[in-house]
């Protein structure tokens, strides 16, 4: 018999696995006493975001199969919770988050109610007309909402306990912070469901829900409690995200298009894997900056490829970075055609490959 | 609101829904055959109607002329991305499919801002804002014109696919693809065929909106989405149930503007949609392909 040994488990992960993760985690808590640019933090932040928005959508996309197309109505709706709060009633955003979450639930259960219902591409088309439903009442909602003007903050409130104050958020650091404790708790969270009976329940659905039936899961209760965690960590993202950036309007945190990018942070990824979301995240957060912040228009000019003065450079500077999302167009047909896996997948099965000789 | 005004978003209703119809027959015929969801569809209706704007701008060709050359172009477009992509995921996860051609969408909708900016252009003829009166009832000519050739065309596709042997190896391979192919027809060539079709569709769609519409990179979206409405009320796969469904939206989107609000139309839109989702997901034409 094996003796005893808590790091050695065969369910959970490997000596070198921990070491790995609890050194990289300090490393990342670490980082900002080193690196004070504000632009290396901003990018940071925006990277915990995207792994929080994907690891939560994979909760119900990729762990339980039900692929909705509809995830910023809860980004939305954690995002005006918070804000319409803080500027009307001048309730702290700590607060207000948890009454996204809640609104968010119950959002979740009713679209959940309507769309569970349908199957396959028909649960698709439905979870994106409940979806446009929430952004053209936000626009429409203008006494509450302020519509296309949207709500802007100026200041966000210290963060206190008791009397002494932990933060005045005047810098990024706080929201770094912030951010990479909520990338970490979802992916705690996804560690958990994959671990658990209610996860094994998540999978057995989503690989034959008639059979999962049939076998005694009870598919209304497990696929709305999936769709309640995936709702209630995408409103956290969205009230982080309307503190963070201060502004929102229907077009920002509502609409297909943001649906349309979580759902491709996992994909790009890699599916129903606790680390999809994570590579995801590291591959399109970057990409899409460099196109938004006109870093490679920049570096095509300076490189001496493209001509300052030519057309194209000219045009380049002023369009590209207009065009940022063409690259999540461009990387999800390419996944789509080469790596059905997502990028993560497609390194395992190469490594497979390799370690596995011609086999 | 006066009886008129009722009478009067009853007849633009119809008239748009006219070519609502042509872009849900193009989603349904893609549909009926592959099984696909375009996801891409508003987006190819899209590249229709900067096609019109650009043939109009440069060469001085009639949006409503422009028909002729916008169609077959549209065609081999849409025969082109299916060979070269949808092809490929033919037999795949219906996810995979969906996300494939949400990504062909983006790529064009970004493309066109890429290569013409985000900025609103507007196709302005002589005719653009003219109407006539019938019986105080004013009637716009462009919506007329494209209303009248949406019949012609849909008339057409429909005795293209009822009596000619293409059109009736078409509907057996939406009917039953492993049948049809055993009865020794060519169902990739279907596929290609009806991709192009469907795409055709949209474009000449595109083409017929552009003198009342704004032409802009992310218009398709909206239309993907009414698309989907429209062949899901219709029954999916069902041509008959996409003109019909296509002639009820413009309806209800027409009399929701001036009885509730134009700002509320698309909402009762999609809550008929999911209405129909719950109650008869079948449609009103199609057979339950649940």
């Amino acid at each position: 018999m094996k003796p005893f040994n808590p790091l050695f488990s065969q369910r959970g992960a490997s000596a070198v696995q921990v070491t790995v993760g609890i050194v990289v985690i300090a490393a990342l808590f670490a980082f900002p006493q080193f690196v004070k640019s504000p632009y290396v933090l901003h990018m940071m932040i925006l990277f915990f975001l995207s792994t929080l928005m994907g690891q939560s959508w994979n909760i119900i996309g990729g762990y339980t199969g039900q692929y909705s197309v509809g995830h910023a109505a809860y980004f939305g709706t954690g995002a005006y919770t918070t804000l319409i709060l803080l500027s009307t009633k001048e309730i702290a955003p700590w607060y207000g988050m948890w009454l996204g979450i809640a609104a968010s639930i119950i959002l979740a259960l009713i679209i959940g109610s309507i769309c569970f219902r349908l199957r396959g591409p028909y649960f698709v088309l439905a979870s994106i007309a409940v979806a446009e439903i929430v952004r053209l009442t936000a626009l429409n909602l203008t006494s509450i909402t302020k519509g296309a003007e949207g709500i802007l903050v100026i200041d966000i409130p210290a963060f206190k306990i008791g009397e002494t104050v932990i933060t005045d958020f005047s810098s990024k650091v706080p929201y770094y912070y912030i951010a990479l404790v909520l990338a970490l708790v979802i992916i705690g969270v996804t560690w958990l469901v994959q671990h658990s009976k209610l996860g094994y329940y998540f999978q057995a659905i989503r690989e034959d829900q008639d059979a999962a039936h049939s076998l005694g899961i009870n598919l209304t209760i497990w696929k709305n409690s999936a769709l309640v965690i995936s709702a209630a960590f995408t409103s956290l993202a969205g009230s982080f995200y309307a503190i963070f950036v201060k502004f929102i309007d229907p077009s920002t945190v509502l609409p297909l298009d943001l649906s349309v990018q979580i759902v491709l942070i996992s994909i790009i990824g890699g599916i129903g894997t606790i680390f999809g979301p994570v590579v995801g995240s590291l591959v399109l957060v970057p990409l899409s900056e460099a196109l938004r912040s006109n870093v490679i228009a920049e570096g095509l000019i300076n490189s001496g490829l493209v001509s300052e003065t030519s057309g194209i450079g000219i045009f380049l500077k002023e369009h590209l970075a207009h065009a940022h999302v063409l690259i999540y167009g461009i990387l999800v047909v390419v996944v789509i055609l080469f790596m059905p896996e997502g990028v993560l997948g497609y390194f395992r099965k190469m490594t497979a490959k390799r370690k596995g000789g011609k086999a | 609101m006066t009886f008129s005004v009722l009478v009067q978003s009853i007849i633009s209703g119809l008239l748009v829904g006219g070519v609502y119809a042509l872009i849900g027959v193009g989603l349904t015929i893609i549909f009926g055959v592959m099984r696909v969801i375009n996801f891409a569809h508003g987006d190819i209706m899209m590249v229709g109607m900067y096609m019109t704007y650009f043939l109009f701008t440069l060469f001085g060709v009639d949006p409503f002329m422009s028909v002729l050359i916008t169609m077959p172009l549209m065609f081999v477009f849409g025969a082109i991305m299916q060979k070269v992509f949808i092809n490929r995921i033919l037999g795949t996860l219906p996810q995979n499919q969906i996300l494939l051609t949400i990504g062909l969408g983006l790529i064009m909708s970004n493309a066109a801002m890429l290569a013409f900016t985000s900025d609103y252009k507007i196709l302005t003829t002589s005719y653009s804002s003219s109407s006539f009166n019938v019986a105080g009832i004013s009637i716009s000519q462009p919506l007329l014109t494209s209303f009248l050739i949406t019949c012609v065309i849909t008339a057409g596709l429909y005795w293209f696919l009822m009596k000619t042997d293409t059109g009736q190896a078409i509907r057996a391979t939406a009917q039953d693809r492993e049948a049809a192919q055993l009865m020794g027809i060519n169902v990739k060539w279907m596929s290609i065929l009806s991709f192009g079709i469907g795409s055709a569709m949209a474009g000449t769609a595109g083409a017929l909106i552009s003198p009342t519409y704004y032409i802009f990179p992310q218009v398709g979206s909206a239309f993907t989405l009414k698309a989907f409405v429209i062949t899901v009320l219709g029954g999916m796969g069902s041509i008959v149930g996409a003109t019909l469904g296509g002639i009820i939206i413009g309806l209800v989107e027409s009399v929701a503007a001036v009885t509730i609000s134009s700002d509320w139309k698309d909402v009762v839109v999609f809550s008929i949609f999911l209405l129909v989702l719950l109650i008869k997901p079948s449609g009103l034409m199609g057979k339950s392909r649940m």
